[in-house]
């Protein structure tokens, strides 16, 4: 696969698009795909739907890498009051399928029936515009891992007092004896953040990049108002969690053997076959039923270049 | 059918057959789905599983009084993961095998903690906790650097690899909904059923008991011990039904990865169909026992996991 036209086709996506990212949430909607573990990977039904208006400010709000790093007061109104109805946009399309069909060039997007069911109806990725020689979509899976979890890491720059914030701040635990920072959680986006009395923040549980960053600046701005000088540094994306199913069951005995050197399956311990790629660097939980867990990105072209690389191969032990 | 073999096996067993109540807790049905993951038939008979059900309690038992031994010599309390390393020292293959499965669990649990909400970089150094602890081990033990070095052993371990293609030879017939009823088999072991597991085991006359991390290393041995009589018994079957078969030599000299000498040289016709029955185990159980008994072994029981 053409590595660099990949890399240039999503940064045009992501750029240009807001189409695009709304379109994310019409990937195979598969909550709850590791039976044993806790659902932290379940999609949250509850996005109360806005319909109107909103894609027009979708594009614009989104698009936060234009901001500045640093926090100012400025951003402050559009910051609550349009953030809250785009955030509820992005990520997860549940209610918005009406609208992606009306803002991307010409896509073939699944219908809403595609939300909530188990099959993945066979579309092409969004939106195509072509490039220089790529797979053509015939030959691609037609199938877009859908973004889970994102974990990233911001600096704000001053130490933090963490008893004050915890008793000063709604939505936080602190509880130093079991570990060293602050817990603290949002609603939108509905994330959780570990802050460090170095300053230090781990963001986790946002859908997506822009949501990721931007419920870090939200939590910035709650210990901003506290009266810590906080700033907003070194803001970056540590891992990105996805998942998606192909739809058919694969034979795990075979996939081990002939590629032994990448990967482990051991039933007794985890029902699924961890294959580590080497390039890109990915971790992908492999099931039985089909179902594709892909970890360790540090950005979203690696989880789409791992699954395209995997794809092929899982077809090869598709158990008839 | 009670346990009747020459040998080291029924000399020092505290537990036959015929001593335990029939109500006590057993792993029989459990044991039948374990083989038939292993490459026993799609339903094992129960006397087979019932035989392999008492090997492998005879022999953990039997591992754990020498390990309290051990134990109680280095003053501690409690039967720890160490004890059991130490009565392993002499197969590198097996620990090797045992040091590779730590390794796994740690791994899987660092991964499934990325998938979840809260991972933390604080919390890492859980992520090594097995295989620090055995390593820590080792460097005490180790006069060579070639126990160290296992951790790290990059060879394929052909015991493994000869499972790994009778698995995939199994299952490449399967159709779906057998195959679906294969994997959820492949996923019993003892370790998820840790409490049956402690019971059954019945440590009550052992002086010391096992700390949590020694049971879990005492799960994964009772299990590799089913997979390692499912092996040889498998190589045993072939052999006694396949009297005819011009390839039948060809057979029996991947019985030969037992010895640790010859080249792999693996199986490659398909093995008969039909269960595998006592009389199979039996053989195999006394032709391991004459080829690893030794004058050194302490206590004349030949373990099939050390």
């Amino acid at each position: 696969m053409d590595e660099s036209a990949l890399e240039r086709y999503f940064e045009d996506s992501i750029a240009n698009d807001s189409g695009f990212m709304l379109g994310e949430g019409l990937g195979l909607q598969s909550p709850a795909l590791i039976p044993q573990d806790p659902s932290q990977l379940a999609q949250d039904p509850a996005y109360p739907s806005e319909k109107s208006g909103v894609s027009g400010e979708a594009g614009d709000e989104l698009d936060l890498s234009f901001l500045p790093d640093e926090l100012s007061t400025q951003e402050e109104p559009r910051h609550d009051v349009s953030a809250l109805d785009v955030s509820q946009d992005s990520g997860v399309g549940v209610d918005h399928n009406s609208q992606e069909s009306t803002t991307t060039e010409g896509t073939q997007e699944a219908s809403t029936s595609g939300a909530g069911t188990r099959a993945s109806p066979f579309y092409p990725m969004t939106p195509m515009t072509p490039m220089t020689p790529v797979t053509p979509v015939t030959e691609r899976s037609g199938i877009i891992p859908q973004l889970q979890n994102i974990v990233s890491t911001v600096n704000l720059g001053c130490p933090l007092d963490l008893k004050f914030i915890a008793l000063q701040a709604r939505n936080a635990e602190y509880n130093p004896k079991r570990f060293a920072a602050v817990i603290m959680r949002i609603r939108e986006p509905r994330t959780t953040a570990l802050i460090f009395s170095s300053g230090k923040m781990v963001c986790t549980g946002a859908k997506s990049e822009e949501q990721s960053r931007l419920a870090a600046r939200k939590y910035a701005r709650v210990v901003q108002k506290l009266g810590f000088p906080a700033r907003f540094l070194e803001f970056k994306i540590q891992n990105m969690v996805a998942s998606c199913d192909v739809c058919f069951p694969i034979r795990l005995e075979g996939l081990v053997l002939t590629h032994q050197q990448f990967s482990s399956y051991e039933p007794e311990l985890f029902p699924g076959l961890i294959y580590r790629m080497v390039k890109p660097r990915i971790v992908l939980l492999i099931f039985v039923s089909g179902k594709v867990v892909l970890t360790g990105a540090k950005e979203r072209a690696e989880i789409y270049e791992a699954f395209e690389n995997i794809y092929p191969i899982l077809k090869g032990f598709r158990k008839q | 059918v009670g346990v009747v073999m020459s040998s080291p096996m029924a000399g020092s067993a505290p537990s036959s057959s015929k001593d335990r109540p029939a109500s006590r807790i057993n792993f029989i049905p459990e044991l039948q789905s374990m083989m038939f993951a292993l490459g026993d038939a799609r339903r094992p008979l129960q006397e087979t599983a019932a035989l392999v059900e008492d090997i492998v309690h005879t022999q953990l038992i039997t591992m754990l009084h020498q390990a309290c031994e051990g134990a109680a010599l280095r003053g501690s309390r409690v039967i720890s993961p160490e004890d059991i390393l130490f009565l392993m020292r002499r197969d590198k293959r097996k620990l090797a095998r045992l040091l590779k499965y730590l390794q796994f669990r740690d791994y899987k649990s660092k991964i499934l903690k990325t998938l979840e909400d809260e991972d933390t970089q604080a919390e890492s150094g859980i992520h090594r906790r097995r295989q620090r602890l055995a390593q820590d081990f080792l460097v005490w033990m180790d006069q060579t650097g070639e126990l160290l070095s296992l951790a790290e052993r990059q060879e394929i371990d052909p015991i493994k690899q000869e499972r790994m293609e009778r698995l995939e030879r199994q299952t490449r017939n399967m159709d779906p909904a057998q195959y679906a009823e294969f994997c959820e088999s492949r996923q019993l072991s003892f370790a998820k059923k840790a409490s049956k597991f402690r019971d059954w085991l019945d440590c009550s006359s052992l002086e010391l008991k096992p700390n949590s991390m020694a049971m879990e290393i005492l799960s994964y041995l009772a299990y590799e011990t089913v997979a390692q009589i499912v092996d040889l018994s498998l190589l045993v079957k072939q052999e006694m039904t396949a009297k005819t078969n011009p390839v039948s030599h060809v057979i029996s000299a991947s019985y030969i990865h037992y010895n640790t000498h010859a080249e792999s040289c693996p199986a490659t016709v398909e093995p008969p169909s039909g269960a595998i029955q006592p009389c199979h185990i039996r053989e195999a159980i006394r032709r391991y026992n004459y080829r690893h008994t030794s004058a050194y072994s302490r206590s004349g029981m030949t373990f099939l996991t050390c």
